[in-house]
């Protein structure tokens, strides 16, 4: 799967506080780290910049790619910002993202071809959020329509079909399961994404790291293509790199309700086994739910 | 060809807890199938109604929700008995209103006092409620259950904040206690699991926390129901508790509750008997005609 390091986001005080202050820093440890850490893209999470948003964008940009050669995902609601982060950056970059509303249609999705840059497309409409798998293939269908006519390819489009925490409603997350496999059919060529860490949004913290990767091995096996993730957890990259087979294998059998002898497993196999049947929705969520 | 509809079984049930003592004594919950589906499966216990009688002077009360226990109104002892013997209350739910923090703030040992005097004038199960203010409650629960040791009585609301000092006590002097996590089955579910470490889960009654018909009934009609179906469906042990539903002070509360006594009546009447049909095992009610009315719905 392809991976995206999430880390570089204003939603942290000391990013927040270095872009401020352009200060090159604390920025280039992120990315460093990151990027040692085996991640294929960087997301430049920098919200709407309501501040000097052409400045903001393009000094991080470059400041970025000083420290990196890994090419770009610039995420921002701030279509001037996104422009001129687009302008700078040295490689194919990523647009994150568009959606199917009016203003996305008209604001940031023409970014795409102009600049021959990705385009991370969500199943979010006029309408809002659909609430399953048939509505966000609905969404999706009309959205990469119009993204065609702009002249934008299937293959430059990352459908984001918009994960939800498992603690806020578990049925969606059973929803996104069943649209990932959808995907191939309705839009061939184009790629899948999410935000991870979305999922173990509010989770404990210590947990998170365990939802978010059973998470990966699961969509993984419905096809999905790629994902923003956190840009530190070793853990995953290895699990994604193929370095932990038996821990797939045992997603993938607990995934098809295999018979297997729980008590016997040992402490992290278990955890994974207990986290799987959560995310299939068999068991209801709470934060304890290793502790049953 | 004969049609036959289809019967869904469950294999697991509710777990029965059993409030009060004695030949009054009541049993709740034990189904293996959802409310009212005596066609589908065992329903051994009918529901618990519980009238309710408050530990101060009411404020704010319609008078035809007055009016009934006028004569009583200033001793909760001689209201509880009143409630039993002339409106026929097989439960009684004793509010400890008076220890609210941000008003009277009575003392634990006060309201202890009060609540021993209750439970002695009847002989049915109690339900003993504090404000929902966690450290207070926690206090006074503590010190009701130790007073009154041995009466088996249902201590609410036991909160996140508080849980282990309410249940502690509550074991130690032989009590039930009713959780309550707010209109969330996931924190619901998060604080059985905390309780169960240490305390008997039969012991336990979840509240949801409740809401008037035409002021988020139904939120509270789809936790309840999840609960249900989370509990028999997917056999989620954790979630295989009684249910108890508390909306008597919202439902007179309501502007409609307040303009005519019918109306009124009605109001929280079709409240409760909607909880019931959700999967509600005890309902606490304000208007004795109220549970005259449920009480004549059910039983039919």
């Amino acid at each position: 799967m392809i991976l995206i390091g999430e880390d570089l986001n204003v939603m942290s005080k000391q990013i927040s506080q270095a872009i401020k202050e352009r200060n090159p820093e604390a920025i280039r440890e992120c990315v460093v780290g990151q990027t040692q850490n085996s991640m294929d893209y960087l997301d430049l999470n920098v919200g709407p910049v309501t501040k000097e948003p052409m400045e903001t964008m393009e000094w991080l940009v470059k400041t970025v790619q000083e420290f990196t050669d890994l090419p770009l995902c610039l995420d921002s609601t701030n279509p001037v910002a996104m422009e001129a982060g687009l302008k700078v950056c040295n490689k194919k970059a990523l647009i994150n993202s568009a959606s199917g509303t009016s203003e996305s249609r008209e604001k940031m999705l023409p970014l795409a071809p102009k600049y021959s840059a990705g385009l991370v497309l969500s199943v979010i409409n006029d309408t809002g959020l659909p609430s399953d798998a048939d509505e966000r293939a609905a969404s999706i269908l009309e959205s990469l329509e119009f993204a065609n006519e702009q002249g934008l390819p299937n293959e430059d489009i990352w459908i984001d079909p918009v994960l939800l925490p498992v603690g806020v409603d578990q049925r969606q997350v059973t929803a996104y399961l069943e649209f990932i496999q959808m995907i191939p059919d309705l839009a061939p060529g184009a790629k899948s994404l999410c935000g991870l860490s979305n999922l173990s949004y509010g989770a404990p913290k210590e947990l998170k790291g365990l939802l978010n990767r059973t998470f990966l091995v699961m969509m993984g096996r419905y096809g999905q293509t790629s994902a923003i993730v956190s840009g530190f957890d070793e853990e995953l990259v290895r699990i994604n790199k193929g370095e932990m087979p038996d821990i797939v294998k045992l997603i993938h059998r607990a995934m098809d309700e295999d018979d297997m002898d729980i008590s016997s497993l040992p402490q992290k196999e278990l955890e994974y086994v207990k986290t799987t049947q959560v995310l299939m929705g068999r068991s209801l969520y709470s934060h304890s739910w290793l502790e049953v | 060809m004969k049609y036959e509809a289809p019967l869904e079984k469950h294999s697991v049930k509710i777990r029965e807890a059993v409030l009060g003592q004695g030949e009054r004594a009541i049993r709740i919950g034990g189904e293996n199938t959802f409310p009212f589906h005596f066609f589908e499966g065992s329903l051994p216990n009918s529901q618990g109604l519980a009238l309710e009688i408050i530990d101060t002077q009411p404020e704010n009360w319609a008078p035809w929700v007055l009016e009934p226990f006028q004569d009583v109104i200033t001793n909760p002892a001689d209201w509880a008995k009143k409630c039993v013997e002339v409106f026929g209350a097989e439960i009684l739910c004793l509010r400890l209103l008076s220890t609210d923090p941000m008003g009277k703030d009575a003392s634990p040992k006060e309201a202890a006092e009060t609540t021993k005097k209750v439970a002695d004038a009847i002989d049915v199960p109690l339900i003993v409620w504090g404000t929902g203010a966690e450290e207070k409650d926690s206090q006074v629960l503590t010190e009701v259950a130790q007073v009154c040791s041995g009466k088996n009585f249902l201590l609410g609301p036991v909160l996140k904040g508080n849980y282990k000092e309410i249940a502690k006590a509550a074991l130690e002097h032989g009590h039930a206690i009713v959780a309550q996590a707010s209109m969330d089955v996931n924190l619901t579910k998060e604080l059985n699991i905390a309780l169960c470490k240490f305390f008997p889960p039969e012991k336990i009654v979840l509240d949801t926390t409740s809401s008037a018909l035409g002021y988020g009934l139904e939120y509270t009609f789809s936790i309840i129901e999840s609960i249900k179906q989370i509990g028999l469906v997917d056999k989620d042990n954790m979630m295989l508790m009684p249910i108890l539903a508390d909306f008597g002070g919202d439902c007179w509360r309501t502007k409609e509750a307040k303009e005519a006594r019918e109306q009124g009546i009605l109001w929280e009447a079709i409240t409760g008997i909607t909880f019931l049909l959700a999967g509600a095992n005890i309902l606490i009610l304000r208007h004795p005609d109220t549970l005259k009315l449920i009480k004549e719905m059910i039983s039919e």
